[in-house]
């Protein structure tokens, strides 16, 4: 039974949201005693930005540009992590399926949702310099804190599953051999966090999340009707026709495909380990936007691709990655559907990255061990091992022959739209709690459009849950 | 509540943007020493110190706590749903 009141632990001090400079805290003299490894990486990156900032004052473009590359990567990297395999075999599906038209604009519409929510990430990070999970846990105490850890755990694993199913299909159309694939994905991983350094860390998963835009030359091979593009942005028409039920559980796909409760533990915890400030909040939200304006043209790119299957009326229904390749190679030509394929399989070993990484930051916060990519591997050995560990064992499960693979794609993204509501009502919480957010706390547009969105997914969820039970109300 | 790690009132302290941090960002420094270090970061940004503090558990009212449960057992219910969804799409594969 849930405890009537979380008891505070009397070793620890009481914090409180500031923006003072740990120089001149009181407890600075025995703080200088204490620094690790990760707080000095940390002050060198710090030191980067503020020397960015005096060289930005005025007109100055090249410094005010070079200030906003040394802050964007965590809102760029979750939502073109959050373009993974599921996710762009989600849109492929619905343009296969519903060629252009309502889609469209919806899917678009669910970025600005997930803009609208992951901002509220960046705040909480900066100002608390705390992850997400690590605040669940002290605020609402254990027994909540535990809930919203499994549906992190079960999300974050069936998902990263389906990562290394998209990495598997994607070279699987190059001849590649699932062994291969899978294992050199794994060696991808192991390269990217080797380096001991966020800052590095960081850049080399945004230089491999930008092959993302290969979606992009294949969308263009596929020759779209780009006044129908238009048209639809303008009128959100032509309506998907067909089986609701089916409708439903494909706008289910594309919400679960651009909201999910990886992406606030993973976008907070970034925050904190890039050691972003409060003053550097701003610089977040167009970090935050430019993810946003990227992910969602590359995913209406994916749409784009897979409008000749529509044209041509060939059921994508039960395609998997390499099966959609295949297929378009007819109207896309070889290139195009080379590009189609790596295209999948980026998005896999990007995700692959950031979703492991995501379960090991909340594994740490959580458990109280080191938990930043700024900290040698034998100081933080458990954090590395968590996340090296759970990208290991969803690869494995992938090559284990007849093991229900199709099982995993079609309840990754529903089961993320599931979860999404209670781990909006923590954000939600969070972002509003005054203790925590100091003069940050959150708007009332920004309240209005959390609430909305949060009771708009239960709907969602509710109408799928009539679906089932009646399937035949809805077509199914 | 319990004693602060700094009891000095937040909205009457500077902020770290400071002259000491323009002063630092003019050159790099030769070495981060703890002091340079200190300069650059956060009061609560240091390791050591978010180890020595933690925000402490908020109460929840009966009204809160009837949403966390409702929630709850809305996850739960939908998961049941999704299994049996699934069941019944692999059942129809051919």
């Amino acid at each position: 039974m849930e405890p009537s009141a979380p008891t505070p632990n009397p070793e620890y001090r009481h914090a409180q949201p500031t923006t003072e400079s740990a120089a001149a805290s009181p407890a600075a003299e025995n703080l200088a005693h204490l620094l690790t490894h990760e707080d000095v990486d940390r002050a060198r990156d710090r030191w980067q930005v503020a020397r960015a900032r005096v060289r930005s004052r005025g007109a100055n473009l090249l410094g005010r540009t070079r200030l906003l590359w040394l802050l964007i990567g965590p809102g760029i990297l979750v939502f073109l992590g959050e373009n993974d395999a599921p996710s762009m075999l989600s849109y492929s599906a619905t343009g296969a399926r519903f060629g252009i038209g309502f889609f469209i604009p919806f899917v678009v519409l669910t970025f600005l949702v997930g803009f609208i929510v992951q901002e509220m990430t960046v705040r909480l990070g900066a100002v608390t310099h705390r992850g997400h999970a690590e605040l669940i846990f002290d605020r609402f105490g254990k027994f909540w804190g535990f809930f919203a850890m499994g549906d992190l755990v079960i999300g974050n694993f069936l998902t990263l599953v389906t990562e290394f199913i998209g990495v598997r299909a994607g070279l699987g159309f190059f001849g590649v051999r699932p062994g291969v694939a899978v294992g050199g994905a794994l060696v991808i991983v192991l390269g990217a966090i080797t380096t001991g350094r966020y800052w590095t860390w960081e850049r080399i998963t945004l230089g491999l999340a930008i092959f993302n835009g290969l979606f992009v030359p294949a969308a263009i091979l596929a020759h779209p009707d780009w006044f129908a593009l238009g048209h639809a942005f303008l009128t959100w028409t032509p309506l998907p026709t067909g089986s609701h039920y089916d409708i439903l559980i494909l706008m289910l796909a594309d919400i679960g495909a651009t909201v999910t409760p990886w992406m606030l533990f993973f976008q907070q915890s970034a925050v904190v380990d890039k050691g972003m400030q409060p003053r550097d909040i701003s610089a977040g939200r167009t970090d935050t936007f430019l993810g946003v304006l990227l992910a969602s043209l590359f995913a209406i790119a994916a749409v784009l691709a897979t409008t000749p299957l529509f044209h041509h009326g060939i059921s994508a229904d039960n395609f998997q990655a390499a099966q959609f390749a295949e297929a378009l190679e007819p109207w896309i030509g070889h290139i195009g559907a080379s590009l189609f394929a790596l295209g999948i399989f980026e998005a896999g070993i990007v995700a692959a990255i950031t979703i492991s990484t995501s379960s090991a930051y909340a594994f740490g916060e959580v458990f109280g061990t080191s938990h930043s990519l700024n900290r040698p591997l034998r100081e933080a050995w458990p954090f590395y091992l968590t996340l090296l560990g759970s990208a290991a064992a969803a690869a494995a499960l992938v090559l284990i022959p007849h093991f229900p693979l199709e099982f995993v794609v079609l309840t990754v993204n529903v089961i993320a739209v599931l979860a999404m509501p209670p781990a909006l009502a923590f954000l939600l919480l969070l972002v509003n709690d005054r203790e925590v957010m100091g003069e940050y706390v959150n708007g009332i547009w920004g309240n209005i459009a959390g609430v909305v969105v949060t009771v708009l997914l239960v709907f969602a969820g509710l109408g799928f849950g009539l679906a089932t039970i009646f399937p035949h109300w809805l077509g199914g | 509540m319990t004693a602060r790690m700094d009891d000095r009132s937040n909205q009457s302290r500077p902020e770290n943007s400071g002259e000491n941090l323009e002063r630092l960002a003019a050159k790099q420094p030769s070495t981060f020493t703890p002091t340079v270090v200190l300069s650059l970061l956060e009061a609560d940004q240091v390791v050591a110190a978010k180890q020595q503090t933690r925000f402490g558990p908020r109460q929840l009212s009966p009204g809160l706590r009837a949403l966390l449960w409702g929630l709850r057992v809305y996850v739960a219910v939908m998961l049941v749903l999704v299994v049996i969804s699934v069941m019944r799409a692999l059942h129809a594969a051919p």
